[in-house]
C-alpha cells in the first residue's frame, strides 16, 4: 500500500495516528494506551491484525428480491414464474447472456464493469426462517436455527483484538444496536446523528459531568452495562462530531449516500474503526405488494448511495482499504404472488466489492426448476461461508474462531492469501 | 433533615423465592420500588401512601384500580381531519391518481375537466392525509403519556405500554391515526384483563388487520403475515411451531378483514376447509386457533415472561419463567393474579431486583416528571422529539417486533440523548423552540419559493431560481397530470391549518420549594435528598461528592436557606447532572 508510511517498526504511520500519537485528538479515545505501550506491542504479528483493512456491511433489511435485482433473463423459467412482475429483457442492463442487472442497479453495474463487484448466488442456509426478525437474527448472530449471545461483528472484534483494548472497534451506524454488533469485548459506537450525538452542558457543568463516568461499584449486570457504555459516551462524541463537521461530502448535494455518508467521514478522519454495519433505514425491499415501484425506488438509492461511497473513498485515498458487504435477511418467493408482489424466500444474491475484490460471479445459480421449500429458491452457498472469506480473506481473523466451525471461503479477494 | 430509610434492597438469597415478603419487610423504599416498576415512580406523598398500606394492600391497590376514581383524565380532543372520503385509503400515490385517472375522482376529490395538472388536487389530498393522520398521532402520544402522568391506575397504563410493544403496529404503515387510538382503548381496557381474549380482540383489531395484510389472506391465497407473528412474537416464540403450522394457522384466519373501524369476516374468503395445526385437526377458524395456541404450555411462559422482563428485572431464569408460566395457566389467563404473585413476591424486591431494570424512554419521560412533580407533560421540549432522540417513538415501534428494550435502551448516542433531554426539560430553551408540527421539512424550501411568486416548474427545479433567467424558468414549466413534490408541500398546509396546535409550557418545576419541603439546610443535604427522591440505585460518593461540591459553588454559600431566593437554576443543573447519570437510568 503505497498510501501508508512505515517507519520499520510495523507499525505505519497512519496506524500511528489512529493509535493517538499524531496529535489529532483520538488519544480522548478510552482504551488505549499511551505511545509507549503502542509502540511496545507492535510486533509484524500485531501489525497484521492491525492492519487498515475495514469492512463495512451494507443490510438491506427488508428481504430484497435477488431475481429481480440480477435478473436471470436467459432462462425462460424466470418469465413463466414471473408472468407480470419479471422484468423485460429489453430494460436490463445486460452482464452477459444469462443475467442482466435491474435498471437501478445503475451505480453497483459500473463498479462491476470496473472488476470490482463480487456477486454471490443462491445465499442462505438449511432450514431457513421467513420471519425477518428470526431470519435477521441468524443473520446476525451467524447462527442458524440456534442462537448467540454475540453478534458475528461482535466477535469478529473479539478476534481481531482479544483484550478489546482498541477503542471504537465497531461502528453501527442505526438508531437502535443491530445484534450483528454486540461483542463481549467492544461497545459499538451507535449513532445515527452525528449533530444530536453530544451532550448539551451549560459551562459550569462541564467539569462535573466528566466526573460522572467515575466509575461506581455496579449493582448488577444492567447497572455494570450502562456504567461502561457512560465512559464511552463520553469520550466518543467528540470525535464523531469533530469528524462529521469536517467532513466535505456533508455539504455535497450530489452525494446522496444514504446512512453510508457517516462511514465516509469516520473513514476520513482516520477513525480506528475496522468494522461498519449500516442497516438500511426506511426500507422499502419487503414488496408483498406491487412491489416494482417500491424496489425500483430502493435499488436505485441504494446502489447510487454504494457507487458515491466508493467515489469517496477514492477521493479519500483509502479505497484499496474498503470493501462493503451487501445483503438482505432473505431473498423472495420464486412466482409472484396475487397482489403483484412476492413473499419472503430463501436464497439470496450478496455483493461483495472494492478494489480488493476479484469481480465476478461466484457460486452455483440455483435452479428455477427444481424450486425448494415450497416454490423457494435452493441455497448453493452458506452465508457463513461469505462471512468465512470476509472475516479471513479480508480482515486476517480467525474465520473458525468467530464462527465455530469451518467453512469453505470462496478465492474472491484479489490478495486473499497474504491477509489469511 | 428526617432520618430517611435509604436504599434496602432486599437479600440475594430472595431471588426466584415467590413467597411473599413478611409485613416487617415492608417500608418506604420498597414501596418506592413497587411504584418505579409497577408504575412511572412517584411523589414522596404517593410512596408514603402505599407505604402505610402495608404490601397487601399497597399490591392490591395496583392490581384492581377499577374502582379508584380517576378524575384528572381527559378524553381525546380529534382535530377533525378525517371524514368518511378518506375510507379505503389507498395504498400509495400511484394507486390514488390511478384511481382517479380511471373512475375520475378519488378520496372524494374530483380531477379537473380542463386545465394544466388536472390530477393535482387528487394528489394533494394523498399527501394531506399523510401528512395530517402523522401529526394526529403525535398528538395522540402526547395525550397518551399525560395519561400516563396524570393517572391514578399507574400499572394500567404500564401494561398498556407494554401491550402496544408487543403487540405491536406502527402509524407509519396503518396511516390512520383513529386506528392507534382505538388500540390504546384496548390496551387499556385489557392491561390486566384476560390474556387470550386481549389476543383475539388483538387479532381483530382493524390496525393489527391492516398492519399485516389481513386484506391479501383469503382462501386459496392465504398470506401468512399474521399468523406466522402471532405465533412467533405474540403467544408462543420461535422454535415451537413447524412452517405447516404457519400455513394452517392462515388458512384460519382467511376472510378475516375490516371495514372502517369495524371488524368483519367475509364467509366467501374463509377457507372452512379442515387444517392440522399444532397436531390437532379440523375446521378451524381465527378463535379457534388462538384457543389452540393459548393450551399450549409454552404460551403461558413465552407471556409471563414477558410480563416480567417489562415490570422487575430483564434476566429471568429458566425455572421462574416456568413458575410463572403455570400462576397464568391455573389462573385461566388473567393477568391479574400473576400480577400480584411477582409484586409481594420476595424475588421482587431481592437485590436482583433492584436496579435489574433499565428504563425505557417513554417510561423514563414519564417517571422524570414524576420526580420533578410537575403535573403535565411539557409542551417544551416536545414530547414525541424526546422520546423519538431517546430510541423509542410511541405509536410507531420499529417492527411488528416492537422495542428491544433491556441493554438495547442503552447505547452511548442514547445515553446521551436522555441528558439532554433532562437539560430541555430542566432548562427548556422557550426562545429557540420551533413547534415541528407546523415545520414542512424540506418541503417549505418549495412552499417559499411558491410564496415569491415562481411557478410550479421554477419551484420545484433543483437549483435556485433566483439565479436562473425568466426564459430558463418559462422553460421549465411544463404540462404534466400532477406534481408529487408539490403536494407534499400543500398537504402540509392543508394538514396544520386543521390541526389543534399542542400547547407549549414547559415543565412547571419548583425545585427550590422541594429541597426546602425536603428540610433540606446544607447543599450536602439538598443532594442527598434530590439523590434518595431520584434514583432507584445509590451514586458513587464520589459523584455525590461532586454534585455537593458543584452546588456549594454555584451558590457561593454551602447554606440553601441562605440561597434559597437564587438557587432555582443551580438546582436544576444539579438535577440535570443527577439525570445524566448511570444510575438515574436504572431501577
Amino acid at each position: 500500500m503505497a498510501s501508508r508510511l512505515s517507519d520499520g517498526s510495523g507499525v505505519s504511520r497512519r496506524d500511528l495516528i489512529r493509535l493517538g500519537a499524531g496529535g489529532v485528538g483520538f488519544g480522548l479515545m478510552g482504551g488505549l494506551g499511551p505511545v509507549p505501550y503502542v509502540l511496545a506491542q507492535a510486533s509484524r504479528a500485531t501489525a497484521a491484525s492491525t492492519s487498515g483493512k475495514i469492512l463495512v456491511v451494507f443490510e438491506w433489511f427488508g428481504g430484497n428480491d435477488g431475481l429481480n435485482t440480477v435478473v436471470p433473463y436467459g432462462d425462460p423459467m424466470y418469465y413463466r414464474h414471473r408472468p407480470t412482475i419479471g422484468i423485460k429483457e429489453r430494460e436490463l442492463l445486460k452482464i452477459d447472456a444469462q443475467f442482466g442487472w435491474h435498471k437501478s442497479m445503475r451505480g453497483i453495474k459500473q463498479l462491476h464493469d470496473e472488476g470490482k463487484v463480487a456477486i454471490v448466488q443462491g445465499v442462505g442456509y438449511d432450514q431457513p426462517s421467513f420471519s425477518h426478525f428470526t431470519s435477521v437474527s441468524y443473520w446476525h448472530t451467524a447462527a442458524p436455527n440456534s442462537g448467540n449471545e454475540y453478534g458475528w461483528m461482535g466477535r469478529t472484534a473479539t478476534a481481531l483484538d482479544p483484550s478489546g483494548a482498541r477503542a471504537n472497534m465497531i461502528v453501527n451506524i442505526t438508531d437502535s444496536q443491530t445484534l450483528a454488533v454486540k461483542g463481549a469485548n467492544h461497545v459499538p459506537l451507535v449513532f445515527i446523528d452525528p449533530t444530536r450525538f453530544q451532550r448539551g452542558v451549560f459551562a459550569q457543568e462541564k467539569a462535573a459531568l466528566d466526573s460522572l463516568s467515575a466509575p461506581n461499584v455496579p449493582v448488577g449486570d444492567a447497572h455494570r452495562y450502562v456504567m461502561e457504555v457512560t465512559r464511552s459516551a463520553a469520550q466518543a462524541s467528540d470525535v464523531v462530531r469533530a469528524a462529521w463537521n469536517k467532513y466535505p461530502g456533508r455539504n455535497n448535494p450530489d452525494l446522496r449516500l444514504l446512512d453510508l455518508d457517516k462511514v465516509a467521514a469516520l473513514i476520513e478522519a482516520d477513525f480506528p474503526t475496522r468494522l461498519y454495519y449500516v442497516p438500511l433505514r426506511g426500507s422499502l425491499f419487503d414488496t408483498h405488494v406491487n412491489q416494482a415501484s417500491p424496489h425500483d425506488r430502493q435499488l436505485e438509492y441504494c446502489a447510487d448511495a454504494v457507487a458515491g461511497f466508493f467515489q469517496e473513498m477514492k477521493r479519500i485515498g483509502r479505497a484499496d482499504d474498503v470493501v462493503m458487504y451487501i445483503h438482505s435477511e432473505f431473498g423472495r418467493r420464486v412466482p409472484e404472488n396475487t397482489s403483484l408482489g412476492t413473499d419472503h424466500g430463501t436464497a439470496q444474491v450478496n455483493f461483495v466489492i472494492g478494489n480488493g475484490v476479484k469481480g465476478g460471479l461466484y457460486g452455483t445459480t440455483p435452479s428455477l426448476s427444481n424450486l425448494v421449500l415450497g416454490d423457494n429458491l435452493e441455497t448453493t452457498t452458506d452465508f457463513r461461508q461469505v462471512y468465512a472469506t470476509l472475516i479471513e480473506g479480508w480482515l486476517g481473523a480467525n474465520a473458525e474462531q468467530v464462527l465455530g466451525q469451518k467453512f469453505e471461503r470462496l478465492n474472491l479477494f484479489r490478495e486473499q492469501e497474504s491477509h489469511a | 433533615m428526617p432520618n430517611r430509610i435509604k436504599w434496602s434492597p432486599g437479600p440475594a438469597a430472595w431471588t426466584d423465592d415467590l413467597t411473599p415478603i413478611a409485613s416487617a419487610d415492608w417500608n418506604y423504599d420498597r414501596a418506592a420500588h413497587l411504584l418505579s416498576h409497577a408504575g412511572f415512580g412517584g411523589t414522596p406523598s404517593a410512596i408514603q401512601k402505599l407505604a402505610e398500606m402495608g404490601v397487601e394492600r399497597a399490591v392490591q391497590s395496583l392490581v384492581h384500580y377499577e374502582s379508584i376514581p380517576n378524575p384528572k383524565l381527559q378524553p381525546f380532543v380529534e382535530s377533525g381531519l378525517w371524514d368518511p372520503t378518506l375510507n379505503g385509503f389507498p395504498e400509495s400515490r400511484p394507486e390514488a391518481t390511478d384511481r382517479a385517472i380511471k373512475a375520475g375522482a378519488s378520496m372524494g376529490i374530483d380531477v379537473k375537466p380542463g386545465g394544466n395538472r388536472p390530477i393535482q388536487p387528487v394528489s394533494d389530498r394523498f399527501f394531506y392525509w399523510l401528512r395530517a393522520t402523522m401529526l394526529e398521532t403525535r398528538r395522540l402520544g402526547y395525550w397518551w403519556a399525560n395519561r400516563m402522568l396524570q393517572t391514578t391506575h399507574p400499572l394500567e397504563q404500564k401494561m398498556a405500554l407494554l401491550w402496544h410493544g408487543h403487540f405491536a403496529t406502527h402509524e407509519n404503515k396503518v396511516r390512520d391515526y383513529r386506528k392507534m387510538m382505538q388500540q390504546i382503548d384496548l390496551f387499556e381496557s385489557y392491561a390486566t384483563g384476560n390474556l387470550r381474549e386481549l389476543t383475539i380482540e388483538v387479532a381483530q383489531n382493524p390496525a393489527m388487520l391492516y398492519f399485516l395484510d389481513a386484506q391479501y389472506n383469503v382462501k386459496g391465497a392465504p398470506n401468512e403475515n399474521f399468523a406466522r407473528e402471532v405465533m412467533e412474537l405474540f403467544t408462543m416464540g420461535v422454535g415451537n411451531y413447524g412452517e405447516k403450522d404457519v400455513r394452517e394457522c392462515a388458512r384460519a384466519f382467511t376472510g378475516w378483514y375490516f371495514d372502517n373501524l369495524a371488524f368483519k369476516i367475509d364467509p366467501a374468503k374463509h377457507d372452512d376447509g379442515p387444517k392440522t395445526f399444532l397436531g390437532r385437526t379440523g375446521p378451524f377458524d381465527g378463535a379457534q386457533v388462538l384457543q389452540i395456541i393459548f393450551e399450549q404450555r409454552v404460551t403461558s411462559e413465552f407471556l409471563a415472561a414477558k410480563i416480567y422482563r417489562f415490570l422487575v428485572r430483564d434476566e429471568l431464569s429458566a425455572d421462574l419463567k416456568a413458575r410463572l408460566g403455570a400462576i397464568l395457566r391455573v389462573n385461566n389467563f388473567e393477568i391479574k393474579p400473576l400480577l400480584t404473585a411477582m409484586l409481594i413476591s420476595k424475588d421482587f424486591y431481592s437485590a436482583a431486583s433492584y436496579g435489574g431494570h433499565i428504563k425505557g424512554p417513554v417510561e423514563h419521560f414519564v417517571s422524570m416528571m414524576n420526580h420533578l412533580g410537575a403535573e403535565e407533560i411539557p409542551g417544551v421540549p416536545d414530547f414525541n422529539q424526546s422520546t423519538i432522540a431517546m430510541g423509542q417513538n410511541l405509536l410507531n415501534p420499529p417492527s411488528v417486533a416492537g422495542w428491544a428494550g433491556g441493554k438495547a435502551w442503552i447505547t452511548p448516542g442514547l445515553l446521551i440523548a436522555r441528558g439532554n433531554v433532562a437539560r430541555d426539560v430542566l432548562a427548556p430553551d422557550m426562545t429557540g423552540f420551533r413547534d415541528w408540527n407546523f415545520a414542512a421539512g424540506s418541503d417549505g424550501v418549495l412552499g417559499s419559493r411558491l410564496r415569491d411568486g415562481y411557478d410550479v416548474g421554477a419551484a420545484t427545479a433543483v437549483g435556485d431560481p433566483r439565479n436562473m433567467s425568466t426564459f430558463d424558468m418559462v422553460a421549465l414549466e411544463r404540462d404534466e397530470q400532477f406534481n408529487t413534490r408539490i403536494s407534499g408541500y400543500i398537504g402540509w398546509q392543508q394538514a396544520a391549518r386543521k390541526l389543534i396546535p399542542t400547547p407549549r409550557r414547559p415543565a412547571q418545576i419548583d425545585l427550590t420549594r422541594m429541597v426546602l419541603e425536603g428540610e433540606a439546610k446544607t447543599t450536602a443535604e439538598a443532594v442527598d435528598y434530590l439523590l434518595w427522591r431520584m434514583l432507584r440505585v445509590p451514586t458513587s460518593t464520589a459523584t455525590r461528592d461532586t454534585l455537593v461540591d458543584f452546588l456549594t459553588k454555584e451558590l457561593g454559600t454551602d447554606s440553601v436557606v441562605r440561597a434559597r431566593s437564587y438557587m432555582e437554576d443551580a438546582l436544576r443543573m444539579t438535577v440535570h447532572l443527577i439525570m445524566s447519570t448511570a444510575e438515574y437510568q436504572i431501577a
